[in-house]
């Protein structure tokens, strides 16, 4: 695909994509860095993609490895602003909309990242499990069985209706 | 026959074939803690959806379009965040209590209607409410259940009064793998009460406008907002004349 091309087709995936990184990252500011960060590798990257292919499942996987990377670089940092950070995550969600979304994005955020993937792809992103799978690089089995412990253990965090 | 959790979630995730999914509707019909167990798996991801639907009507950042437009990007925040304190994000929720409660039971809007190739245009936001757009909102203001093409992209199911007062209509959608739902019309546009997934029905058979093919989530919805009967065809022509308006 074209460089200009894809750029056009970018603002176009932009806000799923913002909305795809919030669902992993939380807090606005690191989330929209992380589409930042996906959007210049795949400008880099355009050639790689074949008109045609699966645009948005590309973008998806970029910033899922972008999203890894970023974890490990903070393992390595060695979570030394943990603490000031979460604190300001409480303020933040404090204007992110009301109690029951808050609850929802809580539970979320306690999920283990590959769990967190999972839901954030199939249920938010509405993608099918072959494409979630795909874009998670394990099997459909895989990928089915952490949906089903994630769904598990957000319906015990959120209560039963 | 028994399903396993499994089985219903894929079914919330429109993920079983046609006949998996048929037989578990029929079984659906005849047991209600089966049909529960599924709402709760539906219920999950409508309050998932409704969670992050409102970042995708956020103004998008302009150092993200000036990366996409391969200008020189901004300072990124997380460089920053531990030395100052970030500016607090300023939310552009449009009334998102009722985006919540519209969105209770769409749990099935979400994912088909993004898909690439769908027209996403079937459904708008307006003031963070979901309301017809497109094809559908005029199907709604125009088309007449007793005078429709039965190929039309659109088939209007029943139409009635609610007890609020409003016009509602029942509808079903072929496109985005097919959707039904029910709308009510309020200040002149159709604000979307349920939106389901449509019955399945085998490939290559048309569709089946009668109201009879209307997901349970959609005729549960009809039978709390209906007051009296359904209109007849005479009533149907004379609400349309007046614009859906009392």
């Amino acid at each position: 695909m074209s460089v200009d091309r894809l750029r056009e087709e970018l603002v176009t995936l932009l806000p799923r994509l913002r909305r795809f990184a919030r669902a992993l990252a939380r807090n606005p500011q690191d989330a929209d860095d992380l589409v930042q960060t996906a959007v210049e590798r795949a400008l880099l990257h355009a050639a790689q993609l074949r008109d045609g292919a699966p645009l948005a499942a590309w973008l998806y996987g970029i910033l899922r490895n972008a999203w890894i990377d970023e974890q490990r670089a903070r393992a390595r940092r060695g979570r030394l602003f943990t603490a000031a950070e979460s604190g300001e995550q409480v303020a933040d969600a404090a204007h992110a909309g009301p109690a029951e979304s808050l609850a929802v994005q809580d539970a979320l955020g306690r999920l283990p990242d590959e769990q967190r993937l999972a839901v954030a792809l199939v249920l938010i992103e509405g993608l099918s499990y072959k494409e979630a799978a795909h874009v998670m690089e394990v099997p459909i089995g895989t990928l089915t069985s952490r949906l089903a412990r994630a769904r598990e253990a957000l319906q015990a965090i959120l209560g039963e209706p | 026959m028994t399903y396993s959790e499994e089985t219903l979630s894929a079914y919330a995730d429109g993920e079983l074939d046609a006949a998996t999914r048929a037989a578990l509707e029929t079984a659906m019909a005849d047991d209600p803690q089966l049909a529960q167990r599924i709402a709760r798996h539906q219920a999950l991801r409508a309050q998932l959806q409704s969670a992050f639907a409102p970042v995708l009507e956020e103004p998008v950042p302009e150092r993200l379009l000036a990366s996409v437009r391969g200008a020189a990007a901004g300072p990124r925040a997380g460089n920053v965040v531990a030395l100052q304190p970030r500016a607090r994000a300023r939310w552009s929720w449009p009334q998102w209590s009722a985006i919540a409660a519209s969105l209770i039971v769409g749990a099935l809007l979400g994912p088909p209607l993004l898909r690439p190739g769908a027209d996403a245009s079937l459904v708008d936001t307006r003031g963070g409410r979901m309301v017809a757009g497109g094809v559908l909102a005029r199907a709604l203001a125009e088309q007449l259940a007793s005078s429709q093409r039965a190929g039309a992209p659109v088939q209007i199911g029943v139409s009635f009064r609610s007890r609020g007062g409003a016009y509602c209509r029942t509808f079903s959608v072929q496109e985005a793998g097919g959707l039904a739902g029910l709308a009510c019309h309020e200040q002149s546009s159709w604000r979307i009460e349920t939106l389901a997934r449509a019955v399945s029905e085998p490939a290559g058979e048309g569709f089946r406008p009668a109201a009879s093919a209307l997901p349970p989530a959609v005729t549960g919805t009809l039978a709390e907002l209906i007051a009296g009967e359904p209109l007849d065809a005479a009533a149907e022509s004379a609400a349309r004349a007046r614009g859906w308006t009392r």
